[in-house]
This record gives C-alpha cells, structure tokens and sequence, in this order.
C-alpha cells in the first residue's frame, strides 16, 4: 500500500500558499467587478430576453478582468446572477469547502430601478 | 441491425425458455438410464444458476458499458492521442462494417450455404477432431473473456477509483500481468495466425442471421485486430509502459469478469446457437445437430466437473466472497483466476468450465443469498436501462453479438479489437485520474479543508406596499414626512342666525336738513360722508334773518306806499284830519279783551311800534290769562305783530334799546324792569298753536324782580327810558341815526327807569359773550340760554335834589315822567303832580332853572300828564297838564314861552307829542278821546284842528313818521279801549314839511319872548 508514494513522478512539487502579491484580495477584485458593473450596467433596463446573454458576456469580462490582475494559480469562479427588481425579497447566499487561507471570495452588487445584478467571485488557489 | 435488435429481446426471453424446453428434451432423449428428477434437479438448479449467472453477468456487461462510456467521455477530454488512435479504428471498423454488410447482403444464398456447410463441418470438426474442438471452444471461452474484458474494464476502473487499496492491487496486478500479457500477445499472434489460416472456414461456418453479424464485427475487426498489434508494437517500441499496464489490468479484469459471463454465457450461446440452428435450417439436421451439441454440451460440463473440481470449490468460496464484499474483494477473485487462466491459457479450458460448472452446483443454501444479490443487481440494472445513452446501447448490441458467436475464434477477435478502441482512453483517463488522485491525496495531507461561514451574497428585502406605490406613482426624489388627512376640520351645528348690524349717524343739533343717515352697507360711508353738504348754518341763519327783514320791509313799504290796506277796512273810522288809515290786527286769539294801555315807537326804527296789553276782561286763553302781554309791531306789516312778549307783572311802560330795535325793555307795577331780547332762538319759549298758527311767547330774557331788591325800585315804575350816549353827540339827527347803527354792535347804553317816589335807576344793558343754556349761578334774573342782562349803574334820588324845600314841605310832589334831552343825554326832565317840571342831570350838577313853572301861581296840584322835547334838536319841550293847559318852555327859562288854556275845554290832557317831519306842528289827545292838532305857524292861539273820536275811547296816542323821508307819511297810532290799533296818516298839509319852517317857528318863539 506505500508503493503510490513511490510512484510520484519527481516532478510534483506543490506550492502550499500564493506570493503575497499574487494572492486573492478582496477589497481589489470588488473594485474591479463595480467597475464593470458600473461600466456595463449604468442605464440597462431589465430584459429577460438579453439578460442570459448579459450575465454571460459579464462573467466572462470579469473573469478577464480578474486573470489580468495577475492571481498566480488561481483558479476563478465567477457568478453572475440578473433579477428584475419588482419589489420581491430576496436572498442569496453562499458556502464553501476550501482551504481558508489561499482562498478568498469577493461579492459586490449593482443595482438601479428596474433590475439587480450580484456578482460573486471566488478564487481558489491551485496547488 | 433492427432485426438484430428484435432479437436480442427475443433471444434473451427464448434464452431460459428454450433452454429449458432444450433441457426437457435432453432429459427425454439422453437421461434413460439416469435418475430423471435427479438430474432434473441438477439440471433445474444448473439452470437457475445460470439464468442468474447470466443475469448477472449482463448486468455486469451493461454497468461496464456505461462505466466505459463516461470513461470514454473522459478519455477524449484528456488525451488527444488516444482518442485520434480510437478514431482511427473506429473509421476502420465502420468501413469494415460496410464491406461486410455488402458482402453479406451478396452473399445471403451463399451464407445460407455456407452455414450449412460450416455446421456441418463444425459437427464433423467437433466430432472428428476433439483437439480442434477444444481449440474452438476454448477459443470461444477467451473470446468470451476478452469481449467481456472490453466491457469490464470500466467496470474495473471505476472500481480502482473508488478506493485506492484497488488501485494498488491494480499496480500489483500490473506486474502479474505483464507476464500474462505477453502470453496473451502470443496466444493472439498465434490466434491471428489461425485465423488467417482458418479465415475461409470460418466465415463459411457462419450460418445464422445473429452469427453473421456477429461475423461481420469479427470480420471487421480482423484487420484492425492486425492493425491494432502493430499499434501496441508501435506502443510498445514506444515504451509505453503505463498504457501497457494499464490494458494488462483491464485485461485481468476482463478475465475474471468473463469468468461470471463465460459460465453461463458460453454454454448459453452454444445452446442458442444451436437453437437457432435448429430453427432456422433443416429440422431433420436440426435434431441431429441438438443431439450433437448437447452432447457436446454435456461433454464439457461433465469435463468441468472432473477436471476443475478444486477450482470449482474455489471459486464457489470467491463466490461467497463476491456477494459479501463484492466491490471490495472482487478483484482478489479474479486475480486468482487470471492466475489459472494465465497458467494454462490454452489448455484449460476445460477448466474453465469446470468452474463454471462449479458455480452451478453451489449449496443451494449460498444460493438464496446469491439470488438477493441478483435481485438487487437486476434491479440496478432495470434502474439503469430505463435511460441508456446511446452509447450503452450500442455496446449492448455489440455484446450479445459477440456473445453470440458462434466461431470462438472470431468471437476473441472482436474482442481483441474492442479492446483496443477504448484501451487508449482509458488508459489516459485513469492516467490522469491517478495523478489528480495522487495529488490530491498528497495534497490534502497538508492542507486543511474547511467549510467556510456562508456568505451573504445579496439581502434584498420585498419592498412594502408604501414604497411600492411611492415608487410607481410618487414623485421621484420627494418623501412623503406625514399626512394630512383633514381630520381636525369639524363642523357643529349652531342655532343663532347671524346678527345683522348696521352703522347709523346722528347729530344734535342738525347741522342741516340731514340729521341722522349711514350706509346702506358699511363699505358706503366714505360716499355718503361726501354726500353731505357742508353748510355754514350759523352764516346761513345770519343772513336769512337780515335778508328776511329787509325783503320784509320792503314788501311793507311797497304795499304800505302805492296800496294801503286800511283804505278800505277804516272807512267808516277815517278821521277828518287824516287822508288814509288802518288797524293794527289785534283781532287774535290772545289779545282779545285786553286793553291796550301803552304804546311806544322806537325812535331809530320807526316803523316798530311796541303795544302793551292788560289783563282779559274775559279768561281766554288759560295759560296767558294772567300775563301781560307786549307786541312788536311793524307797522308795514300790520296783519299779525312781530313778536309777543309775556310778563307775568303789570306793565306800565317799555322801550327799545335805543340803538336797533332788538332789545325791549319794560318796567312793571311792582317796581321791576324785565328786558326781553328779540333775537333769542324760539325754541327757548313757549310755542302755542292758536287758530292753525304757532305762536310763540316770549319770556323775559332778564328780570330784576327778586333780585337787587336793595336797588330795585320799591314803588312802581312809571317810566322808563333808554340813553344813547352817542346821540348828544351828533347834532345832525340823520348822522346820530348812522352812528347809532354802528353802535349797536357795542350795546353800550344806558336805561333809565324811574318810579313814582322820584327814584331814578340809571342800568347798563351788557350783552353777554357767552351763553349758559344751563343757567347762571350768578345772574340769577336770567333766563337759561339768555345774553342780555341789566346791571345797575346808578340811582338818583329826584325829589331831595330837584325840588324845592317850599314845595318838598307842603307835599311830597309824585313824579310822572321823565324826557331825556335829545341834544344832550345827561340833561331830563320830570314832570310831576304838582304842576312844575323839574329840570335835572345824570351826575348831580347843578343847572338853572332847576324848575319849569306855569305862568300864574305858585305849585298846585295839577299834573303834568307829558312832556315831549322838540325832535328837531331846538330846547323847547311841550307840558301837557291835567287841568287841559298846555305850555311850551323853553330850556332856559323857568317860566313857559306861551300856554295855551282850555283849547281842550278843561280836558285833562293825555298825550301830546311833536310832529316828526315838521318842526312846529303837535298832537294833543285829551281824555275825552278828541285829537288835536297844533300848527303854530298857522296859529299860535288855538289848534287848527280837532278830531274828536266818539266811537270808541281812546287809550293813548303815538306819533309816527319818519323824519328822513320827505313823502309826507305822518301817522298817529291810537290805542282805543276795546283794543284796538289805529293808526291815520294826517293830511299832506300837515306832513308835509314847509320852507323856512323852523326859522319861523324861531322867529315866533322869539315874539313869544
């Protein structure tokens, strides 16, 4: 039973924790998501014929957004989710399984008088 | 394909069926000398465990076909090589699937021929030669091994993923393998080798319909079966020894999969086989063909059972093993098994179905236990099969083709070849799978995975129904603070009408004829207050007063002049002396039955005329009954007098003020002196309505009775006269009568009143600035509202100073009256009782002659009735004495001129007065009611003429005339006892003024002397 460790090719090494530079922040990825938020939602009225398509176009521009600040191993998950404001409640939430000291999330919402966008991001770090 | 697919169901459903019914005729044909129920049971419990074995193993098939198409799936994600090797075999297959299907199409008649054949020579080959046989079904047997090794490797590989402890045991099985690969590689050379040398054969020996497709695969397979050892020898030239494991491990497991399937699934598909050849040739054959097979049949189970009867026992335990730790030890199993089978590959078939065998005859107590594994596999599977992906059902096909073959050789050619398309995939899949695996495995030792605290992504609460409508219908950018919804805004009920209200003005005394007015509404006053006319009433008054007058009195003088009214009333009483006359009316209510006692003529304004009327005779009037009344005349306007004055004393004489006729005053009988003031308002007195005609009576203004009773007179007042200061002054009458005017805004004059006893009060009328409707404290004879009063200047006692004491010793002489010299106020004179006048001044001074004797005789009781001084401004006055004598003096001398004896026959005389327009005529009146007139130019010794008045007796006479005018006018007012006024104006001739007249009357007077 110990031959897998045998059969480790020499070439896995692993890095346990990002570069200080390189690591997910928060308060920088938020800022980079209300920016293209604020950018691309500024006077959109709610359409629920181009919405999927908005919310797809967002998350891919976030994500490259994302890859552009240069988070080394990072793995990036983006969620974007439209919802036409009528005046329901809502609430959404999230959880996860990671590793709490390499992985980190970043959430920012826009909102104007006929929809409501939550964008959430999580990276997480790739050993 | 389709019809290959019916059957499939068919056969699966004819599988047990027949293979029993098979059985059954089995039993009649081969079990004569057997115990039938015997081996019925046998055979039944055979069946049974086939039927699940079979069962089983197709589940096993299905579940390693799914498994190998996700591993599939996952191969062409991760490695591009293989899957362009796959591809590549695919297309390969699919053109041998075509050739072959045409072929076979072509070739339908041949093959049905060539089945025959081929069964044919299969039953000779089986019979004549057993090594063959063997081959064959050991063939079949590994073929049926490697096609399900195809299936079960996914099988396999999900099952090392699921827990490492497989995969280890895969590593280990690796290195077995590797022996048995290469033995494997050899067989299949060899196999190939056969094949090609049996190529022929063997497709003719493909009879059936299933069989031929499954031919087809073989023979589809068959080149790239080649092609796929030089893959692997391109593999191997490559040293891929990983992939090479890898497939050496699937193959294991294939193995000890194909184990389950081969029990059951070999016998099966010969029986089916059979079968179906049975049904679809010859029915003759068919039975000889049966006969043959299940000999055959019986034959290898029979040889099973010798030959493997230890492996039977082992692998009844791995049963066992199998459904108490399936997943687990499963693997160990076939480990095992690819052990026996790795030792004799070639010859051991036999064994094979020994093992087979074996498991058939497992204790019927596992079996329960094995058939709740079953029932709950078969379940699984139903589950599954509801929804297979296309790929599984492709691989469901291609596995009951394959099972179905009959040719063993072709059958391990198909499944060498389906070994090879996935094999790549696999490989790289669980490749990869590994090295995650690893990684992770390696990694999660170091790291800490946690959960971590569930983020709130978004919280939007609903909006309440207030924002909502804000929202939609609200102002933007406005918020509602509170509402007003008019809750305080109450009504109540109230009874009362609204009160009306009205401003209104008055005045007292009106200013005008508008006294009392106001706005019909409040916002009119400013109008109406413009409306009113301003009106100076006081100067209105004032000038309507004097306009009134003058317009009056020219009326009067007019009618008076041109057509005197008495011309007609006096005709009977037209005197001889006068041309024309008239009555005063004095035909009124209050004056009816009183007798006139005295009459007086202003000495300014001649025409007014003063009457003063005694008590009624008969009570009229009640309120005037006892009251004196005076009358203001003016003689233009003798219809109705001018004013009436009360008084409730005697009168006994009266006068004007001296300067205009506004003022009256009068002395009574008990010593008072009353002054009535003619402007005075009316309304002050007492207004009477007599015969539809107001009246008004005037009360006195100022009375001296009860007051300054110290000074008043004691005895009564027989007369009373006015001073004018100024008059003396002026020489010329008609200048003093100018001057008089102006002083008449001054009422600075004098009064004198003097009574019986010689006692002689001296006043000063005083007009008061301010009037006191209230009263005065201090002039208590006024009346309220009065102005004009008397204040006492003076008194002279005239008997001590005038008289003599000769005559004062005989008699205390009673004075009569008194005249005030024209010329010169401060001298008058007195007549008295005892037939002298007695010459005195104002301030006591001396004068000569002191008396104004008769001619004959000392003093003697007569009186002197009147005095009258000579109008004209001459010092000569007239006596008229009681005894008819009547004497003319003059102011120097004590002793008269001339005197006249009995011109009236001894009748006292009553009144005698000067003419006004001429200087030397006189009336006397005498008590026997005759008037004489006297023109001494004319004739000094007697009157020239004498009227004597029978009708009625005369009271008292008054002269008038007004000297300033020369129309001749000279009239003479009598007072008759019943009351009524005459006045005649004498003729022209003696009227109207001579020539030289007063210096003749000189010259006379001068020869009187």
């Amino acid at each position: 039973m110990e031959e897998p460790l045998g059969l480790a090719s020499p070439g896995d090494t692993y890095s346990l924790r990002p570069a200080f530079r390189h690591r997910f922040r928060s308060s920088i990825v938020k800022e980079c998501i209300h920016a293209i938020l604020k950018e691309n939602l500024a006077n959109v009225q709610y359409n629920p014929e181009e919405t999927p398509q908005l919310t797809r176009s967002l998350s891919d521009a976030i994500k490259d957004r994302l890859k552009e600040e240069g988070f080394h191993r990072y793995k990036m998950v983006v969620q974007v989710v439209i919802g036409e404001q009528r005046g329901e409640g809502v609430n959404m939430a999230a959880r996860c399984f990671w590793d709490a000291d390499t992985d980190n999330y970043a959430q920012d919402v826009f909102m104007n008088d006929s929809l409501f966008c939550v964008v959430a991001a999580f990276g997480c770090f790739y050993y | 394909m389709v019809d290959y697919k019916g059957y499939v169901h068919k056969d699966q459903d004819k599988d047990r069926g027949e293979a029993k019914e098979r059985k059954g005729e089995r039993e009649r044909f081969k079990s004569s000398e057997r115990d039938r129920d015997k081996l019925r049971e046998t055979e039944r419990g055979k069946d049974h465990r086939e039927r699940e074995r079979e069962k089983f193993k197709e589940k096993i098939q299905e579940k390693d076909a799914e498994k190998e198409k996700h591993i599939t799936r996952k191969d062409k994600e991760k490695g591009s090589e293989k899957e362009k090797d796959r591809k590549y075999r695919r297309d390969d297959q699919k053109q041998m699937l075509k050739q072959n299907n045409l072929r076979t199409h072509g070739e339908k008649d041949k093959e049905q021929h060539r089945r025959r054949e081929s069964k044919d020579q299969l039953e000779q080959a089986n019979v004549r030669d057993e090594v063959k046989e063997r081959r064959h079904t050991e063939r079949k047997v590994k073929e049926g091994k490697k096609s399900e090794r195809k299936n079960s490797v996914g099988e396999f590989l999900t099952m090392k993923d699921e827990g490492s402890g497989h995969r280890h045991k895969s590593h280990r099985d690796q290195e077995l393998n590797k022996d048995r690969e290469r033995s494997q590689r050899d067989k299949r050379e060899h196999q190939h080798l056969v094949r090609a040398g049996k190529e022929r054969p063997s497709k003719q020996r493909s009879h059936e319909l299933f069989v031929k497709d499954g031919e087809e695969k073989c023979v589809s397979r068959r080149p790239k079966e080649g092609f796929s050892t030089e893959d692997r020898e391109r593999q191997k030239r490559e040293n891929n020894e990983k992939r090479q494991r890898e497939e050496n491990e699937r193959k294991k497991r294939d193995l000890k999969n194909s184990e389950h399937n081969k029990q059951g699934k070999s016998l099966r598909e010969e029986e089916t086989s059979h079968q179906y050849e049975r049904s679809t040739t010859d029915k003759r054959k068919s039975n000889e063909a049966e006969k043959k097979a299940d000999t055959r049949q019986r034959q290898n189970p029979g040889d099973h059972v010798s030959t493997g009867k230890p492996m039977q026992r082992q692998k009844s335990e791995e049963e066992l093993e199998i459904i108490d730790n399936y997943l687990t030890n499963y693997e160990d199993d076939f480990e095992d098994y690819e052990d026996d089978f790795d030792d004799d590959e070639e010859d051991n078939d036999n064994e094979d179905r020994d093992s087979e065998e074996k498991l058939r005859e497992i204790p019927i107590s596992k079996k329960s236990e094995i058939e709740e594994i079953q029932r709950a596999i078969n379940a699984e599977n139903e589950r599954i099969n509801i929804m297979p992906p296309k790929k599984m059902q492709k691989e469901h096909e291609k596995e009951p083709k394959m099972e179905r073959q009959d040719s063993p050789a072709r059958g391990s050619l198909c499944r060498m070849f389906m070994d090879f398309e996935a094999a790549n995939q696999r490989q790289t899949n669980r490749n990869m799978a590994s090295i995650q695996k690893k990684r992770s495995s390696e990694l999660l030792r170091l790291i800490d995975l946690d959960f971590s605290v569930s983020f709130s992504l978004l919280d939007l609460p609903p909006v309440n129904e207030y924002d909502m409508y804000i929202r939609n219908f609200g102002k933007t950018n406005t918020k509602q603070a509170y509402v007003q919804c008019n809750e305080d805004n109450l009504e109540r009920d109230v009874q009362t009408d609204e009160i009306e209200t009205l401003e209104k003005w008055t005045q007292h005394p009106g200013d005008s004829v508008l006294v009392s007015g106001g706005p019909r509404r409040s916002n009119d006053v400013s109008i109406d207050v413009a409306v009113t006319p301003r009106i100076d009433s006081q100067r209105l008054t004032n000038f309507l007063r004097s306009a009134c007058q003058v317009i009056a009195v020219l009326l009067e003088e007019d009618r008076g002049a041109t057509q005197p009214r008495w011309n007609l009333r006096s005709r009977q009483t037209s005197l001889s002396i006068s041309d024309s006359c008239f009555q005063l009316n004095t035909n009124l209510l209050f004056l009816h039955g009183r007798k006139v006692f005295c009459l007086h003529v202003s000495q300014v304004q001649r025409q007014a005329l003063l009457s003063v009327h005694g008590l009624p005779e008969k009570p009229s009037v009640i309120q005037l009954d006892r009251k004196y009344i005076i009358c203001v005349w003016n003689v233009w306007q003798p219809s109705s007098p001018q004013k009436v004055l009360v008084c409730e004393a005697e009168v006994t004489c009266c006068c004007f003020s001296p300067s205009k006729a506004t003022l009256v005053f009068a002395g009574t009988m008990d010593g008072s002196l009353v002054v009535w003031d003619l402007r005075e308002d009316s309304r002050m007195h007492l207004c009477m309505k007599l015969n539809e005609t107001d009246w008004i009576f005037r009360a006195p203004t100022f009375s001296t009775d009860g007051v300054l009773s110290s000074l008043n007179h004691s005895c009564p007042v027989v007369a009373i006269e006015s001073i004018s200061t100024s008059i003396y002054k002026k020489q010329n009458y008609e200048l003093s009568h100018l001057s008089s005017q102006e002083e008449m805004s001054g009422l600075s004059f004098q009064i004198a009143s003097m009574d019986e006893n010689g006692t002689l009060n001296l006043w000063v009328a005083v007009e008061l600035q301010k009037v006191d409707l209230a009263g005065s404290q201090s002039d208590l004879g006024l009346i309220p509202g009065g102005k004009v009063k008397l204040v006492h200047s003076s008194t002279l006692q005239l008997n001590n100073s005038l008289f003599p004491k000769a005559i004062l010793c005989l008699t205390t002489p009673q004075t009569l009256n008194i005249k005030f010299l024209p010329s010169n106020p401060n001298h008058f004179i007195v007549g008295t009782d005892v037939g002298v006048v007695s010459h005195g001044t104002r301030h006591d001074l001396r004068v000569l002659p002191k008396l104004f004797k008769p001619q004959q005789g000392g003093p003697r009781s007569v009186r002197a009735n009147a005095v009258d001084f000579s109008p004209l401004g001459k010092p000569i006055f007239l006596v008229g004495c009681s005894d008819g004598s009547i004497r003319l003096h003059q102011m120097t001398s004590e002793h008269p001129l001339i005197q006249w004896n009995d011109s009236t026959n001894g009748q006292p005389v009553i009144a005698l007065q000067w003419a006004l327009t001429r200087p030397a005529v006189f009336f006397v009146l005498d008590a026997s009611s005759s008037v004489y007139i006297w023109d001494l130019l004319e004739n000094d010794l007697c009157p020239v003429a004498k009227q004597i008045i029978q009708s009625d007796k005369v009271m008292t006479m008054v002269v008038l005339g007004e000297p300033e005018k020369t129309n001749g006018l000279l009239g003479i007012a009598l007072a008759k006892q019943s009351g009524i006024i005459d006045i005649q104006y004498v003729k022209k001739k003696w009227a109207l003024p001579q020539s030289e007249e007063s210096e003749k009357l000189q010259l006379l007077l001068q020869q009187f002397l």
